[in-house]
């Protein structure tokens, strides 16, 4: 059997999995790998397949690649897709990972909510607010049909101002938040 | 935001938490490594097997140098070697010697006082045997 070839396959699986990089980099990353397979071999005399067998399968070795990236490019972005993506990525890590990607939804479908509400109170004037009843909250958001009196709707139109504000409000935090914990995880390797 | 360390159930896995203990300190050694002038991966990985145990798998470091030079710690440059390949040769930058600075000054007072700590773990071990 031709010596090259575990080590050929090897490279071009991990070539493969190294997708979302750009070319210049998976290249950079085959060259390298492609040196140290073969100075590790002549230095120990070790068979290609052993020194393959040290570095791990080729599949998680890009993973790792793939792994920095997505969250080096998430930490500086503000899309709630990318971010939740790069959580999602944490979670499947880690309990610390679960817990920032379940604040990343609870916040993102709380400020959305909220902005969301606001956009609707010009809509159903009537069915959106909040209601409360001697001073004790009785319900908030858009409700059809709308609590019965004698809960009434204190805001009125002051509602989208402050939906609106609070909404963005939380939306940004949950950026921030998520943002400042890929890279503390960055940090701390053992969520990686 | 609150942040969970572990679950009950890992403290009884102390492989497992010794690997990620590993895992983490990956990173500042590999910044140790190349202190005193460039190096390349495979160098990197003999250096820090001969002065620590803490490569698991000589695939996870060329990741995590390919990080820090994302981050600006680590330059590179390929190096032509008698071999007949080049060679990929890691050096720090000034950030990335600033960055190893701070995090030998933190690491230091974290682990002294730590040790400090568990000395009556140890000397009580030493009692029973």
């Amino acid at each position: 059997m031709n010596p090259e070839m575990p080590i050929e396959s090897y490279l071009t699986t991990l070539r493969l999995h190294l997708g979302p990089l750009t070319l210049a980099e998976r290249e950079e990353i085959v060259r390298e790998i492609a040196a140290h397979v073969r100075d590790s071999a002549e230095e120990s005399g070790a068979s290609v397949e052993s020194v393959l067998a040290r570095l791990g399968p080729a599949e998680e070795l890009a993973a790792q690649y793939r792994d920095g990236l997505l969250i080096r490019q998430a930490s500086r972005s503000f899309s709630p897709l990318v971010l939740l993506r790069a959580t999602l990525r944490l979670a499947t890590k880690g309990i610390s990972g679960i817990v920032v990607f379940s604040c990343g939804v609870f916040g993102y479908s709380m400020g959305g909510g909220l902005v969301l509400t606001a956009l609707l109170k010009p809509i159903f004037p009537a069915n959106t607010g909040v209601w409360f009843n001697d001073e004790q909250l009785v319900s908030s958001g858009v409700l059809f049909p709308a609590p019965a009196p004698p809960a009434h709707e204190i805001l009125g139109m002051w509602y989208i101002p402050l939906a609106l504000t609070a909404g963005s409000l939380l939306l940004l935090l949950t950026t921030f938040a998520i943002r400042r914990s890929l890279r503390v995880s960055q940090r701390l390797q053992s969520l990686l | 935001m609150a942040k969970v360390r572990a679950l009950p159930a890992e403290d009884d896995q102390p492989d497992r938490w010794e690997a990620q203990l590993r895992k983490g300190a990956l990173e500042m050694a590999a910044l140790a490594s190349l202190w005193q002038g460039r190096l390349y991966g495979l160098e990197i990985i003999r250096y820090l097997e001969d002065r620590s145990r803490l490569v698991l798998s000589e695939g996870t470091i060329y990741p995590i140098l390919n990080r820090l030079k994302a981050e600006g710690l680590l330059a590179s440059e390929w190096v032509e070697s008698v071999a007949g390949h080049p060679r990929k040769y890691y050096s720090l930058t000034v950030a990335g010697r600033r960055r190893l600075r701070l995090m030998a000054e933190a690491w230091t007072s974290f682990s002294s006082g730590l040790s400090r700590l568990l000395e009556p773990v140890l000397e009580k071990q030493e009692k029973l045997q």
